[in-house]
């Protein structure tokens, strides 16, 4: 089974925005929320550069850990989502995670935030596939339909990769090796811990 | 292992810059190291996206908010509270409850006014709920949630939220009021020395004088209502109000500082709570019904009770009126 994964490509993202409204229009998200925005690191500094991030559907996911009504869950494919009939919008989620991730339509005056909403990896949520319950509170559920996410299918310099972790890891050490610089893998330390050298020594431990 | 993982966040958090910096002298042509680093710093970059902290690529510090909610601040903050409960427990079978030496009088006076008691119960009762619905947000998905399923403890848990995010400004209410009614019979005496040699004769059973208020009541209100409470109070509405936009750090920050200070609280009230009612005879009828036995008076609070004697021999003095009537 593939681990899904977002990789952002430092060294091609023109911070056009694409993914952000591409995932607004596909999922219908409400007001005041992004499930994925594009930073600029030292923006009009020659040398800048531009990351989509979202939610990196992390391995050890913080929001899991803290959650307090455990609504959080990994589906087979890595994907982290939760279950909004379970959250109570207590935003523990929010000060765990390291990258924004989750987010509120409220503005929770008295802590009346709404519940919690954060980027599926376009998988939905624990609603049956394709239903209406599961459009209006998670968005369209591509990956059921043998999809990926919008925001990387849609980008425009194919900066965002997401898919199954082992190809889009692939696509981004040759590009790395053919244009012989930029092979940071943004984020992918934070979200998947040592998992280069973890996977390494599953795929001996596999091979052997 | 969890003391070795609280340990190693704990030296993250301390020297960030320092963990998270790969080898300084790599070429910088070839990879962005500094701009890595400086993403991680969680200093707020430029992005069209509105909203409050969406600049920041990384927020470090969240990991180590939850190594140590998830960590020491559950279990021993389980622990205290296990601890303080059976300590309690074994002073109750020990001692017993501390009885009155002489048999009432029948002659009762006024301790508590109404208002006060309704001070009182208000505070009481609002803490209560804070405590209960707070320790459900810490210790309930450990110990309730394999119990009631995930359903039902979700709508339980929305439900001590919510309690717990409307009812504490009235508990901030509550002890301010408190403060000020309060505060002048629980401002030091020279009295309060014997008693804390003597540890209030908790043990002993020995007789020590006090005032209006000992000095283990003292302390309760100073350090209990006074510090505790306002502490509290604040950091929880640095929680109970994120419309003010408030960062995730200074978030992380309350929490911590909210939930170590309401374990202590709820520790403290604990040994409150059974001085109050099984611990002592006679404790719960002056917050009850406002009024104490004269014999009562006398043995746990003797100075004031020769104060009040005083008062009610001057010429002019009103007998305290509504008294119930003096039992025979």
């Amino acid at each position: 089974m593939a681990r899904m994964k977002f990789l952002c490509d430092s060294e091609r993202c023109i911070e056009c925005n694409g993914c952000v409204t591409a995932c607004k229009n596909e999922h219908e998200v409400p007001w005041g929320v992004n499930r994925r925005r594009v930073v600029t690191l030292s923006d009009g500094v020659p040398g800048e550069k531009s990351i989509s991030v979202a939610c990196m559907h992390c391995s050890d996911a913080p929001c899991m850990a803290v959650c307090p009504v455990d609504c959080f869950y990994h589906t087979d494919q890595g994907v982290v989502l939760h279950d909004k009939d379970m959250c109570i919008g207590c935003g523990y989620c929010f000060y765990a995670c390291p990258f924004g991730a989750p987010q509120y339509p409220q503005t929770g005056t008295f802590g009346m935030r709404g519940k919690m909403d954060k980027c599926t990896f376009c998988a939905g949520g624990p609603e049956i596939d394709h239903s209406e319950e599961e459009f209006k509170k998670y968005g369209r559920n591509r990956l059921a339909e043998g999809k990926l996410p919008i925001c990387a299918e849609m980008c425009s310099t194919k900066a965002l990769l997401g898919g199954d972790g082992d190809v889009v890891s692939e696509i981004f050490r040759e590009r790395a090796l053919k244009r012989g610089k930029g092979a940071d893998v943004w984020g992918w330390g934070t979200a998947y811990g040592s998992a280069p050298a973890q996977q390494q020594d599953k795929a001996k431990e596999g091979k052997s | 292992m969890k003391r070795i993982l609280f340990l190693l966040a704990l030296c993250a958090s301390l020297c960030v810059t320092a963990a998270d910096a790969p080898p300084a002298q790599a070429p910088a042509a070839h990879n962005n190291v500094k701009l890595w680093q400086d993403a991680r710093v969680g200093q707020p970059q430029f992005t069209t996206v509105r909203g409050v902290e969406t600049g920041v690529l990384i927020q470090s510090n969240g990991e180590t908010w939850r190594e140590l909610r998830n960590g020491p601040m559950t279990l021993y903050g389980g622990i205290l509270f296990c601890v303080v409960l059976g300590a309690i427990a074994v002073f109750y079978k020990l001692r017993g409850a501390i009885k009155l030496k002489a048999p009432m009088t029948g002659r009762l006076i006024p301790r508590f006014s109404y208002f006060e008691r309704t001070v009182h119960w208000s505070m009481a009762g609002s803490f209560v709920i804070l405590a209960l619905s707070g320790l459900n947000m810490l210790f309930g998905k450990h110990l309730l949630l394999p119990l009631f399923g995930h359903s039902l403890f979700s709508w339980l848990a929305a439900l001590c939220k919510n309690l717990h995010n409307f009812v504490g400004p009235l508990f901030l209410c509550s002890i301010v009021v408190a403060f000020f009614l309060f505060v002048k019979d629980n401002i030091w005496r020279a009295s309060d020395w014997q008693w804390i040699r003597t540890a209030g004769g908790l043990i002993s059973g020995g007789h020590v004088p006090s005032w209006r208020f000992n000095f283990g009541e003292k302390a309760w209100f100073w350090f209990g209502l006074v510090l505790i409470g306002l502490t509290i109070s604040i950091s929880g509405f640095v929680l109970d109000f994120p419309n003010f936009e408030q960062g995730r750090n200074i978030m992380q920050t309350a929490n911590i500082v909210h939930v170590v200070f309401a374990l202590m609280f709820i520790c403290m009230s604990l040994g409150h709570i059974y001085i109050g009612t099984i611990g002592m005879e006679g404790a719960l009828d002056a917050m009850r019904t406002g009024y104490v036995d004269e014999t009562w008076a006398r043995e746990h609070h003797e100075l004031w009770f020769e104060e009040q004697q005083h008062k009610m021999s001057q010429p002019g003095a009103v007998p305290a009126s509504g008294a119930p009537a003096a039992q025979s």
